[in-house]
């Protein structure tokens, strides 16, 4: 690690980057505990010294061999060097005629896809998911093994179907076996033969789970072909594995055996065999039991047949005749999937051979399903559909043969966006025969039509029509990614995964699953439950969704529903029910504009739909008279506030579950604004905010009305903008309008102000809302900084006495702002003269030449006169277009806050970093509540590759496609001399202003850490409704890992009540209830708050020795973190011996910071506001 | 954490290498921790100011945010009379330029340690403190001279940030005739030096060396820079655009390369990303 030392810096980007994510970081946020980590991130250096150069992927690396490891590391070692310099090609490489193959493969590069980088990317995907040589060696020995095993099983005696005395305890039969008895005749044979089906055989078998299928036929000896009937195929299947469980249980070469079923058919089951030792998680061997091809006619499994009778099921004696019985499409469609996947195989193999990229192009699209959670669970589009498709499109020639992987996917993505499958079926088949059902018949029994090339099966019988919409609607979404050149396409369709917490905008579980039975029998379900095997659950699924989708209609664009997992269950136990699959999650994408919308209108009360509405509303649907004279059927919900608005959705959902499902609402978890919590205002009726801010921007628009209305200034007004958070929406806690308690403060008799009284609680905080007010300008302003200065006061002086003398308030004059006291809000105005920043750029040099130089002092008027106000404005716009911008940004910078960030990751930044997730949501679609967005913002802070790419900000959509790539040039050509986290705008694309300062690189992975860890909580919080539920668990910092706390005294924090868990006590601050005052009045107190007075002063005095955290909401520590650097002892010097104190050794003078001192003016510097000072390391030398 | 050499001598004054003088300084007479307050003679070999004569002037390094000039002043007291005390963030030279500001415009002072330069009224009072012993410290706080910290100074603070307007105007207004004066006499002046540069009837014009403050002539690099570019914008916009076929060639010829150089950029990205193993999809 020598070397790597030597140049620390350019090392922590690189490696250190990745590396400090997979430290071993005991960092639990529950208990508030960071471990033994002493703050890893100040001493990163130190870090990188102590970690081995490759441990941290070792654990990840699923290829343990030596060898390989040691080849890996050399590679990694190499990668660590590799920094990005621009390209420089000399004159002659780039004018040098071009070869044919040459042009041949840069127009391919540049036609065939937004750059050739895609194709690259692409490629390098491909090979981290392929299986590797290895394990394919793996792979076959193990197959070869389990054959050798499985054909010696014994023989046993034929018995009756229903008895088990054969199998010994120790191994269970993987059946539900309800009803409990069926006909039938079973024993025990050697398999007829054992072939490999699936995806391994046909080469498009992807890491990770990697699951291949083998194939054991049973004897026909051991099936009858009237076994159809009644489930007896089935649980002779299942009797069949349970022999083979029962022969494999005792052989040495068998790591662990569990039963599974697939695609969570509880008819389907199969055995799950994992090799002995360490590579027991590498690959899983999934043993199906299949009846000989062609055993059984497949014109018994027509969809309109049934093949369940109701009297067997039942158990009540009915006088049904076989052709009154109901059909059963399911069951068939399942006992029919087993006798053809040999014949699947030799289809799709031959489709492979002739199509080189088939492979490659089915892995892309098996990691794009896997990414969108759509490739496992019951009803899924597995792998394999995902091969029949492209079969599909390669045989109706929509794609040729000679396409590459990547024109597959794109092909794929195209026709699943375009084609419905729920109205227009599609078929492989080229000439069914005459028994074969035809398309439409097919349509009545499912809502997914895709026939195999039998023509006899519906591959797609599952799958439910919400499942088939969602996948259309991901695949128009990355058709339109891919379309859009500044969206990195191979980032959101392949590398972005999106579960459904993160990307619905509302999710609702339904808990206890056992309620779904009483719904079948309410929805009068008993042959849908007969064709399902007593599968409860996706019997009543489907109705359950086309309910909401009616209840919900205008309301979402999308619903979703998650896909249950296969459940897993070991040989030895019995197979689970169905109620104890994990709870059911449904997924709703809000349409902003009409999601909370509280009155649904129906048709006029004498139309014929109107019976149909009161069907579905039943109680809730009434007669309505409204403004234009119409009468109609209406039901109206509750909500007055914003808040309760966003939760109407809930109120429709619980309301027509109770009516048509009889599912109560204790059993539906909806989770849409569970961490909304946090910014609820405390006095309010039960609001986030929303409506205070609404008060602020209207008060805020009538002062600026009365500005630009003001007659008697020397020059004109030429523009009034605001420049405060709360006047875009953002602001956590919006300003509220008081009434003041006079009694409560002292007086200043010559200015008519309050004053804070001393021996009392600090008063209430009063936060000044920035407004610039921008003068014309003109040759009568001075060209000289001083003077404009006091130009600039005069106009505050002539502005408040015009103020005064039309509108009756209450207006403070200093020489940098007016503070004008209005509906109980204060405003601070700030005059601007635009060509100010040039003046105090402009200097004389001593020869009298003008030197134009920037500088820190101009920047900052710059941005305080200039981009603060623009950006400003530009957020109040989003706002205006995504309604839950506002509550998203302050449900983000509550959380930074809290966790003691707000001064690394300003609120600008914050406000920006947010609009990017609306502006460019890919993956994703703009977020619609302002949960999920506060979800994705803590994945993009945790996730974004800072190291390698801007983050752009598409404000007001200025950018082209141009631009961005002009931005990510420049970033990459001078990425060392920019700030850790660059953000562009189109205002600033080569610099990131907002994040000049901060945060620095320490800061910034400690903040990318603390967010990974959040996330993880927060969503295992939200999605597990079994959790302590407590949001606010992510909102208490860990202070282990400071050195120091400063304790402060509530009575002096003015902001108390915002605090996380505020206290119980409140105190008086000279607040009364009631409307806000009258224009006029004595000024109250402005901008008083001990805490951050405390904290400036603190950070100017020992800002060299320490850096000081605090939360400005309401927090009542500081935390203070010695920085390592200053308590390495340094030699005397007179420009650094601050709060240090010497040492003598020789004749060298060394210094040390004086601790006890510091400490002892920490108390004394903060008397009154500070309650004690807890030292908490006693190492104070590093 | 006095030097260890020192400890065993009470009473004494403690000097350390450097030649400064440690005194000890704590805020009341019941702190337990201690600051030190580094002293040390005033000697500056450039310095010829009157502010801070040579022989009379301490410097003292490592003064705490909550002493005040008026503090200090009369913590150095005890030693001999005080004329003057000027503290500064950093050592260095005084420097006062501009017109003078009234309290109001001046920018905000930092609250951090200081140093300072006492300046005594006899050169006597420098050995004496020189010589006062390190384990009697001096106290900020006593009863005669209570000095607000925390809440009280803020709120002190507060009281005092009050601005009655007429004063500011009266300010505003004081500086602004000073001000237009000011640039009335430079106008004047500048009117003079541009009839000196003035052509005679010959075509020939007197150079003088510019005062101070006058704007010469654009012979900058800068403008050098801008005429070129016009002319380059001029000839350009008069041009006619792939009209000519070697102009075609051209064009052609400079695509190709453009996409090279893309080619590469991408290869060495990829590279790069690899390189962080950043393809892994889940």
């Amino acid at each position: 690690m020598h070397e790597c030392c030597s140049h620390a810096y350019s090392l922590l980007f690189t490696s250190h980057w990745n590396r400090l994510a997979n430290l071993s970081v005991s960092y639990i946020l529950c208990g508030g505990n960071i471990g033994n980590s002493y703050y890893s991130a100040t001493c990163i250096i130190c870090c990188l010294q102590m970690i081995p150069s490759d441990s941290s992927r070792q654990e990840e690396d699923e290829e343990n061999e030596a060898p390989v490891k040691a080849k890996r590391s050399k590679a990694d070692h190499a990668g660590e060097e590799v920094v990005y310099h621009p390209v420089k090609l000399s004159r002659n490489d780039l004018y040098r005629p071009p070869t044919a193959e040459e042009l041949n493969q840069l127009k391919e590069a540049e036609s065939l896809f937004h750059c050739s980088l895609l194709k690259m990317q692409m490629e390098e995907l491909l090979k981290e998911v392929a299986l590797s040589e290895r394990r394919k060696r793996q792979i076959d020995s193990f197959i070869q093994t389990v054959t050798k095993l499985i054909q010696t099983v014994p023989d046993s005696p034929e018995v009756e179907v229903s008895d088990l005395s054969w199998l010994s305890g120790a191994v269970k039969v993987p059946f539900l076996l309800v009803p409990k008895t069926t006909k039938g005749k079973f024993h025990m044979a050697p398999p007829s033969s054992i072939d490999l089906i699936g995806s391994y055989p046909l080469g498009t078998c992807t890491k990770p789970n990697v699951m291949v299928d083998l194939a054991v036929t049973i004897p026909n000896d051991v099936l009858h072909p009237k076994d159809v009937l009644n489930q007896r195929y089935p649980r002779k299947r299942a009797l069949y594995l349970a022999g083979l469980a029962q022969h494999l249980a005792s052989s040495s070469d068998i790591g662990t055996m569990q039963y599974s079923c697939l695609h969570g058919n509880r008819l389907r089951p199969v055995l799950l065999l994992t090799p002995p030792g360490k590579d027991s998680s590498s690959f899983t061997l999934r043993v199906h039991a299949c009846p000989a091809p062609g055993f059984f006619k497949p014109s018994r499994f027509h969809p309109q047949r049934n093949n369940i009778r109701t009297e067997w099921y039942t158990g009540l004696q009915t006088s049904q005749s076989e052709s009154s019985e109901p059909p059963t499409p399911h069951y068939n469609s399942s006992v029919l999937g087993d006798l053809l996947p040999r014949a699947h195989l030799q289809f799709l193999s031959a489709v492979s051979s002739q199509c080189s990229a088939f492979t490659d192009g089915v892995a892309l699209l098996k990691v794009w399903l896997r990414q969108r959670e759509l490739d496992q669970g019951t009803g899924c589009f597995n792998g394999f559909l995902a091969s029949m498709l492209l079969a599909y499109l390669l045989i109706t020639h929509r794609i040729s043969n000679s396409m590459t992987a990547y024109q597959l996917l794109r092909n794929a993505l195209n026709f699943l966006a375009s084609t419905d499958l729920t109205v227009n079926g599609i078929s492989l088949a080229k000439d069914p025969d005459s028994t074969a059902p035809s398309i439409s018949e097919f349509h009545d029994a499912f809502q997914v039509v895709f026939v195999d090339p039998s023509g006899h099966l519906n591959m797609c019988a599952d799958i439910t029509a919400c499942t088939y919409k969602q996948l259309q609607h991901e695949a128009s979404l990355s058709m339109q990614f891919w379309d859009n050149p500044t969206v990195d396409g191979f980032q959101c369709l392949l590398m972005t995964p999106k579960p459904m917490i993160r990307t619905s905008d509302h999710v609702f579980q339904l808990c206890e699953l056992v309620k779904l039975q009483s719904s079948c029998k309410k929805l009068n379900l008993l042959s849908e439950l007969m064709d399902h095997s007593g599968d409860y659950i996706h019997t009543a699924l489907p109705f359950i969704l086309s309910l909401l989708q009616q209840g919900l209609s205008q309301r979402i664009h999308l619903l979703t529903h998650s896909l249950s997992p296969d459940p897993k269950w070991s040989v030895e136990s019995e197979a689970p029910k169905h109620k104890a699959q994990p709870p059911l999650s449904f997924g709703l994408l809000l349409r902003a504009e009409l999601s909370s919308t509280v009155l649904d209108r129906g048709p006029p009360a004498d139309s014929p739909k109107a019976a149909e509405f009161r069907q579905l509303w039943g109680p809730r649907s009434e007669l309505r008279r409204f403004q234009d004279g119409d009468i109609t059927e209406a039901v109206l919900w509750h909500g007055e506030s914003i808040c309760q608005k966003r939760l109407v959705p809930k109120q429709i959902i619980t309301h027509l579950l109770q009516l048509h499902a009889d599912i109560p609402e204790s059993c539906v978890r909806y989770v849409g604004a569970m961490v909304d919590d946090v910014i609820k205002t405390g006095s309010e009726v039960s609001g986030t905010g929303e409506e205070e801010s609404l008060v602020v921007v209207q008060s805020y628009d009538d002062l600026s009305r009365k500005l630009w209305r003001l007659e008697g200034l020397p020059l004109t007004i030429t523009a009034v903008q605001g420049a405060h958070p709360a006047l875009r929406y953002t602001q956590v806690f919006p300003p509220r309008p008081l009434k003041l308690e006079y009694s409560f403060f002292d007086r200043e008799k010559t200015s008519r102000s309050l004053v804070p009284k001393e021996g009392k609680p600090c008063p209430v905080y009063i936060t000044p809302i920035t407004v610039i007010c921008h003068m014309e300008g003109s040759g009568k302003w001075p060209h000289d900084r001083l003077a404009i200065q006091h130009i600039r006061a005069a106009f505050h002086i002539q502005l408040g006495e015009l103020l005064r003398k039309h509108h009756n308030y209450t207006c403070r004059p200093c020489p940098t702002h007016l503070d004008v006291w209005k509906d109980g809000l204060v405003f601070r105005i700030q005059v601007a003269y635009h060509r100010e920043p040039q003046v105090l750029r402009e200097s004389l040099t001593a020869e009298g030449l003008l030197v134009v130089r920037d500088n820190d002092e101009a920047q900052a008027l710059e941005m305080a006169t200039i981009h603060k106000p623009l950006l400003t404005s530009t957020l109040h716009g989003l706002q205006q277009q995504h309604p839950c911008f506002g509550a998203a940004c302050r449900l983000v910078k509550r959380w930074l806050s809290a966790q003691l960030f707000s001064d690394d990751i300003t609120e600008d930044t914050a406000d920006l970093l947010v609009a990017s997730l609306f502006l460019q949501p890919a993956p994703f679609t703009a977020p619609s509540s302002p949960q999920v967005a506060f979800l994705r913002f803590l994945h993009l802070l945790s996730s974004f590759d800072w190291r390698n790419n801007p983050l752009i900000v598409n404000l007001n959509n200025q950018l082209t496609a141009v631009d961005y790539t002009e931005i990510k040039n420049g970033f990459m050509a001078t990425r060392e001399s920019l700030p850790v986290m660059f953000i562009a705008t189109p205002k600033d694309k080569k610099l990131s202003m907002w994040t000049k300062r901060s945060p620095s690189i320490q800061m910034l992975q400690r903040v990318i850490m603390v967010a990974a860890e959040s996330l993880k909580v927060l969503e295992h919080q939200l999605i597990d409704g079994s959790q302590k539920q407590d949001v606010r668990v992510i909102l208490r910092p860990p202070l282990e890992a400071y050195d120091v706390v400063i304790h402060l005294n509530p009575k002096q924090v003015p902001l108390l009540d915002q605090a996380v868990d505020p206290p119980a006590i409140t105190f008086s601050r000279g607040v009364m209830s009631g409307s806000a005052a009258q224009p006029g009045g004595p000024l109250p107190v402005i901008d008083y708050n001990p805490v951050s007075l405390y904290l400036g002063e603190l950070r100017e005095a020992f800002g060299d020795l320490a850096l000081f955290f605090c939360d400005p909401c309401g927090g009542t520590v500081i935390t203070v973190l010695w920085k390592p650097k200053a308590f390495i002892p340094t030699p005397f010097k007179t420009s650094q011996v601050s709060a240090r104190s010497v040492e003598v050794t020789g004749d060298e003078t060394k210094t040390v910071p004086n601790v006890e001192a510091i400490l002892e003016d920490f108390r004394i510097m903060g008397k009154g506001l500070v309650k004690s000072v807890e030292a908490r390391t006693e190492k104070w030398s590093f | 954490m006095a030097p260890s050499k020192k400890k065993h001598a009470k009473n004494q004054a403690c000097v350390i290498p450097g030649g400064f003088t440690v005194l000890s300084l704590q805020f009341s007479s019941d702190s337990a921790a201690r600051h030190s307050l580094y002293v040390k003679e005033h000697r500056v070999r450039a310095e010829r100011s009157s502010h801070r004569p040579l022989d009379r002037t301490l410097f003292v390094l490592n003064i705490p945010p909550y002493c005040s000039e008026d503090v200090v002043k009369d913590l150095f007291s005890q030693f001999g009379s005080v004329q003057s005390v000027e503290l500064r963030d950093h050592p260095g030279s005084s420097q006062e330029s501009g017109p003078k500001l009234s309290k109001f415009f001046k920018p905000a002072e930092k609250q951090g340690f200081k140093v300072g330069y006492v300046v005594f009224q006899i050169s006597s009072s420098l050995p004496a403190v020189k010589s006062h012993p390190h384990d009697v410290p001096l106290v900020v706080c006593t009863e005669h001279r209570p000095v607000k910290t925390g809440l009280q100074k803020w709120i002190q603070q507060y009281t005092n940030s009050f601005i009655q307007p007429e004063q500011l105007q009266q300010k505003v207004d004081s500086f602004m005739e000073d001000y237009d004066k000011r640039k009335e006499e430079e106008a004047e002046r500048q009117k003079k030096e541009a009839e000196e540069e003035q052509e005679d009837e010959e075509g020939w014009v007197k150079v003088t060396r510019g005062h101070k403050g006058t704007k010469a002539r654009p012979h900058s690099e800068a403008a050098n820079q801008r005429t070129l570019q016009r002319e380059i914008t001029k000839k350009k916009r008069k041009e006619l655009l792939n009209f000519y076929t070697w102009q075609h060639r051209n064009t052609q010829k400079e695509h190709i390369a453009e996409l090279r150089k893309k080619f590469e950029e991408d290869k060495q990205r990829i590279a790069l990303l690899r390189a962080q193993r950043k393809f892994r999809p889940y």
